[in-house]
């Protein structure tokens, strides 16, 4: 590494290139610089120093060296609180644009004293502590605006032990990141096709005792008319109910089929559909330009769908 | 950086207001009643907000609070600069801004303002108690800086650790402190006020009630002579002169000696020639060698003989060309100096009389006498000391009697006590005795810690005759110099008494006076009149000559306390300094990675064990073991000492052969 890619500003606030291992915080990756405050208590350094030079009066220097010496070794303490901490970052699932997209942030601290007070900002500061030899993990969680791939931004650890006059901060960047999936359209919306029309139309014309076959946890999506309100009202919890007499219907979701709407709409409405036929239990395919899946079923068909829509 | 609202807990805001409240404490003795008052108030105001919050101050009322701190500070002082007055700013500010803490950011400014105050404490006290005092009161406040930054962790662990980085900052401290470079203020920084607080001679004398002589290196002149310098026992350097005594202060006898002119005197012998070089002071007085015979016109000599300049000097440096004859004899004493010099307060008490009888005071002729007076003074047990105890009630005979430790100023005013009760006209002159001389300039220097106090009597045909009583308890102190430090260095005065037969009769208890009288002269001489001069003395002896010597010295020692502590700091984040159990695991898995199979990250020590098991099956039992017992260990706040000591011989134990591989 050259002087000028050294000094380059962007580590400084952005952090090193994004990385998938964990993070170990050292010498390298932290910064340290005055706070504000600090600033402050240096002025008041000048000023004690000032007064004991006009009164010549030695207690007076020796209490400001006292004091600009533990100013100076708070910087010591400032580096060592956030030294040797290794950080990684776990698993995150996708989300539907418009919601909060989780992080979880872990911090090992092999150190036997501990670390207190760390400002974690991502979107807004929060504190972290984390004992001697404890792993944590903290889970940051950021609004995602837009459909497609959100990237972790830089998550920056700082701490201002002991005395606020320091901060010592860590821009660290994780090659990370989670789907964003489109917002699915707000109200339930007939399928397209007329066959699949007609298949859900006998879906629910034909959903009666025998092809109800269980319950299943409420998921963001689920239409609310399958929401199974009995047991909701003994306060069991959110359940939807599922159907089995449609699993062999095929259904073919198809972007051309969506007209006159702007792009973020058809591709909105479009996951609305993916979701309903998923909770209805139907075969669905999905066809996009330059994109096509054929119709199938279960978690990871739904996801690989809904992946090709945040994608496009 | 965001803006902090404020949320302490009554546990944290008592801790707030109790270091502050110990911050200004010490400052009851000189701040004006009124101020104190009003600090007193807003301070137990704000205790009382902590308790029931219904009593906050509304904006009028904080409004009113701060006009009345104000209104209170000018009507004490008429200003915001000089000692006192900024003291009492800094003060008011401080209390004041208490009752307005609502974010962080008010208590780091607080915090930072009770350092300045702890600070001025310095200007009134400097004592060894008000340092340490300070240093643990400013621990006290950096633990309320690290309670904003420190979310967990008890007041104890926080004032701990508080405490634990003041010390690790003392090697710093001490090298700033003896090789930061110290100037003399130049004298226009120095407000009128507080000129006056600098050490020097006085217009009065009070020996009772001075128990700590100030002992500064401050030069108060030079003198270069022209031709012979008169030797040491000869360099009484003349001052004001002290006629009038109330029993406990002695100052000069008024108007009536200082307006007329001096009686003649008789000279003997050949003058010596010399130029005096009066360094900036804030009274007009010029210290002749005594007896100055001929002198500039602009200085005008009071019927003492005491030399002052009548114009006005405006703190410059003056010069001054003089000459004196060290034997003179006065001619006449008027009826008038008689009198005065023989006033006593009242009749003296029947103690005194009984010494002045025994020693013939009031038999012998007075020569006689005085000189049985400096025998008796050199043959009880009469300490010479510059921190004596304090004798307010009737200090002279508290002196002779009981404590008969002392200076110079309460030997000379015990023997003008003796001499009047026994009907000898005397006096007390102060002035400065001695004086080093500087081999490379050739002239000799007078500094603060040569003042002295001498005595004068009247001896009919002799005229004012010189008796220092302090020289009959501490000879060397004529012959060699005034110059304490330069004294103590070489021995001549083992600072509390000469007499090794006395040391040996001492109880333990004074033993221990004199081991703290030794201390406390230690704070004086190296912490407090730490100055230029020393400085320069202290850092030749280890060849450190100039500025920039000094400064590269301080950088290099900055860096090397920066590379130890951060060694010391950080070392304890390698493995060496984890715990003993996870040492010797790791020293347990080592065998497996060094054979190709580590411990994978996030594996833990169940899982490990039960791949490593596998793999080598003939060693399972024992992997399992180890591994168990780790866990125990580890995880069970329950195991002991000796089961530590069990798993290290297991662990120590354990050789993987490859043999068991297939």
């Amino acid at each position: 590494m050259n002087l000028k890619q050294k000094l380059a500003e962007s580590r400084f606030f952005k952090g090193e290139a994004p990385v998938k291992q964990p993070i170990t915080l050292s010498h390298r990756r932290i910064y340290i610089l005055p706070s504000r405050r600090g600033l402050a208590f240096a002025v008041v350094l000048l000023l004690l120093l000032l007064i004991a030079f006009v009164y010549n009066n030695n207690l007076v220097y020796l209490l400001t060296f006292a004091l600009a010496s533990v100013y100076f070794v708070s910087i010591l303490h400032c580096f060592k609180s956030l030294s040797g901490l290794k950080v990684s970052m776990g698993r995150s699932s996708p989300v539907f644009a418009g919601e909060q997209a989780h992080f979880d942030l872990l911090i090992d601290n092999p150190a036997p004293w501990a670390r207190t007070k760390i400002h974690c900002r991502l979107a807004q500061p929060e504190f972290i502590s984390v004992p001697p030899q404890v792993q944590m993990s903290w889970t940051l969680a950021i609004a995602s605006i837009s459909r497609g791939w959100l990237a972790l931004p830089t998550v920056t650890l700082a701490s201002f032990f002991p005395f606020g006059w320091f901060r010592a901060w860590s821009p660290l960047r994780f090659d990370v990141g989670v789907w964003v999936y489109p917002k699915p359209w707000p109200k339930s919306v007939p399928f397209p096709d007329a066959s699949a029309d007609s298949a859900a139309d006998q879906g629910h014309k034909h959903r009666g005792a025998d092809d109800f076959y269980g319950l299943a946890e409420y998921r963001p999506g689920d239409s609310i008319k399958h929401i199974h309100w009995q047991s909701y009202a003994k306060g069991a919890g959110v359940f939807v109910k599922q159907y089995s007499g449609l699993q062999s219907r095929e259904l073919w979701l198809d972007y051309q089929a969506v007209l006159n709407l702007p792009l973020e709409d058809r591709l909105s409405l479009l996951c609305r559909w993916l979701l309903d036929a998923q909770a209805q239990g139907l075969q669905f395919g999905l066809r996009l330009p330059g994109f096509e899946r054929p119709p199938g079923q279960g978690e990871l068909h739904l996801q690989a769908c809904l992946q090709a829509l945040a994608k496009f | 950086m965001m803006v902090t609202t404020l949320t302490y807990t009554p546990r944290q805001w008592l801790g707030l207001l109790l270091g502050l409240g110990l911050v200004t404490a010490p400052h009851v003795n000189h701040l004006p009643p009124t101020i104190l008052a009003f600090v007193a108030v807003v301070w137990l105001w704000r205790v009382a907000i902590i308790f029931r919050p219904d009593v906050q101050p509304g904006k009028i009322v904080l409004l009113l609070l701060t006009m009345t701190g104000l209104a209170l500070l000018f009507a004490q002082h008429r200003a915001v600069f000089g000692r006192d007055a900024g003291t009492g700013l800094f003060v008011v500010a401080l209390i004041l801004k208490l009752m307005e803490l609502k974010r962080e950011r008010d208590v780091y400014l607080v915090v930072f303002l009770a350092f300045i105050v702890a600070a001025t404490q310095f200007l009134y006290d400097q004592t060894l108690w008000m340092g340490l005092y300070i240093i643990l009161v400013c621990g006290l406040l950096l633990t309320v800086l690290m309670t904003l930054n420190d979310a967990e962790g008890g007041l104890w662990r926080q004032v701990r650790a508080a405490l634990t980085i003041l010390i690790q900052a003392l090697p710093l401290t001490l090298a700033l402190f003896l090789l930061f470079p110290r100037l003399e203020a130049p004298r226009w920084m120095l407000l009128k006020q507080d000129r006056s607080a600098r050490t020097g001679l006085s217009e009065f004398m009070e020996p009772g009630s001075i128990t700590n002589l100030g002992m500064s290196d401050e030069l108060v002149f030079r003198v270069r002579f022209e031709g012979k310098t008169p030797p040491m026992r000869e360099r009484y350097w003349r001052g004001p002169v002290f006629s009038h005594t109330d029993g406990k202060r002695w100052s000069e006898a008024g108007r009536l000696t200082s307006v007329r002119t001096p009686a003649k005197v008789e000279f003997f012998g050949q003058p010596y020639r010399y130029t005096l070089m009066m360094e900036p002071q804030d009274k007009p007085w010029v210290f002749a060698l005594d007896l100055p015979g001929d002198f500039p016109e602009q200085l005008i000599m009071k019927s003492t003989y005491q030399l002052y300049d009548s114009r006005d000097l405006a703190d410059q440096r003056q010069e001054y060309h003089l000459e004196s004859y060290t034997r003179y004899r006065a001619a006449a004493i008027t009826r008038r100096e008689h009198m005065v010099n023989l006033h006593l307060p009242g009749p003296p008490a029947q103690k005194i009389q009984d010494l002045v009888k025994n020693l013939s005071g009031y038999t012998a002729p007075p020569e006689t006498f005085a000189n049985n007076v400096l025998d008796h003074f050199r043959q009880k047990a009469f300490y010479y000391s510059l921190t004596p105890p304090a004798m307010d009630n009737d200090p002279i005979a508290t002196f002779l009697f009981e404590t008969r430790t002392g200076f110079c100023s309460h030997y000379a005013a015990a023997f003008v006590y003796l001499m009047r009760t026994a009907g000898i006209p005397s006096r007390v002159v102060t002035g400065y005795q001695g004086g080093v001389m500087n081999p490379v300039g050739k002239f000799i220097e007078v500094r603060q810690a040569n003042a002295h106090a001498w005595t004068e009597i009247w001896l009919d045909g002799k005229g004012w005759v010189r008796y220092d009583p302090t020289a009959a308890i501490a000879p060397e102190r004529v012959e060699q110099t005034l110059d304490i430090e330069r004294q103590l260095e070489t021995g001549a005065i083992s600072y509390l008494d000469m007499d090794s037969e006395i040391t040996r009769q001492l109880s333990w208890l004074s033993r221990a006076g004199q081991l703290w009288g030794s201390v406390d002269y230690s704070w004086q001489r190296w912490v407090i009149n730490y100055r230029s001069a020393s400085q320069q003395q202290l850092l030749s002896k280890w060849g450190i000559a100039d500025l920039k010597q000094m400064f590269f010295w301080l950088g290099g020692i900055l860096t090397l306390t920066t590379l130890m502590l951060s060694l010391f700091l950080l070392k304890r984040s390698r493995p060496g300094h984890l715990s003993a159990e996870v040492r010797h695991y790791q020293r347990f898995c080592e065998q497996f990675a060094r054979l190709g199979f580590p411990r994978r990250i996030g594996e833990g020590a169940r899982d490990y064990a039960r791949r490593m098991a596998g793999d080598f099956p003939d060693q399972s039992e024992l992997i399992n073991r180890i591994s168990a017992q780790f866990i125990r260990l580890r995880y069970e706040p329950k195991a002991q000492e000796e089961d530590l000591a069990r798993f290290e011989k297991l662990v120590r134990e354990f050789k993987l052969e490859l043999e068991g591989k297939h």
